[in-house]
């Protein structure tokens, strides 16, 4: 398997961002936004492939979950609260 | 996401109707001739997509034309659209998202700033800016195409590139 490249871990974190602002509920959305950014920038300065590589396999299961986690909160999706967007 | 798209055609929405409502105002002569030729300019688009409705709409203007009503502006037929893009609206739109960017100080923000150079930007913020971008201006932006566009010039010529604004 080929090495993390730079555009797959920028691809990787526009997916995620991306899909972490579908979420329905003000506090999940939040929260992923601000975990998804938080972890790359901590891992921004990491350059053993390996490590890049096991990062890059977290960050798929975590973008699995999140787009788990947004549909299963789009079926059962609670009274809009005052933060949420009309 | 998709709900700042939502906000944001809800706002251009109303924006085009508060113009129509005070257009509407005005002497409606000067609206119609305005419609007409926007019809003329949209009937071959709207053919191309929809051939049941353009037969449609010649039948109605037959009608119209045959009974003279003497209100001139039942005659005009109004579409609903974004107010037409200009460079000049697209480089403020884009400065005005960068400058709601808070890693971005908007006292130094140019139209020609490097986003690494200048602004002191790494690559994980410009991927940011690139997605508020998409939202505002509603259409996505390849990842390869994305990765190159680095100063807020460069945003405005690809985005009247992908819009056909003409200068």
């Amino acid at each position: 398997m080929a090495a993390s490249t730079r555009s797959q871990v920028i691809s990787l974190y526009k997916i995620m961002l991306k899909e972490s602002s579908r979420f329905p509920s003000y506090n999940y959305r939040t929260y992923a936004l601000r975990r998804v950014r938080d972890a790359f920038r901590a891992n921004r300065e990491v350059e053993d492939p390996k490590a890049v590589e096991r990062l890059m396999d977290e960050g798929e299961q975590m973008l699995a979950l999140i787009q788990r986690q947004v549909s299963i909160g789009k079926m059962y999706e609670a009274q809009r609260t005052v933060v949420d967007a009309p | 996401m998709i709900k700042n798209i939502q906000m944001f055609s809800y706002n251009m929405a109303a924006r085009v109707l508060q113009q129509c409502v005070r257009s509407l105002g005005r002497p409606s002569l000067r609206l119609c001739p305005v419609n007409l030729a926007l019809r003329a300019a949209v009937a071959p688009a709207v053919t191309v997509h929809r051939p049941f409705s353009f037969a449609a709409d010649s039948r109605r203007t037959r009608w119209l034309g045959q009974s003279r009503i003497s209100s001139v502006g039942l005659l005009c037929r109004q579409y609903g659209d974004l107010p037409p893009l200009t460079l000049e609206t697209i480089k403020d739109r884009v400065l005005y998202v960068l400058k709601l960017y808070d890693k971005i100080n908007p006292e130094k923000l140019q139209v020609t700033s490097h986003f690494m150079k200048d602004l002191g930007l790494d690559s994980l913020d410009q991927v940011e800016i690139i997605m508020a971008m998409e939202d505002e201006f509603g259409f996505e932006i390849p990842d390869a195409e994305a990765e190159k566009l680095m100063t807020p010039e460069e945003i405005v010529q690809y985005i009247a590139d992908k819009k056909d604004v003409y200068e």
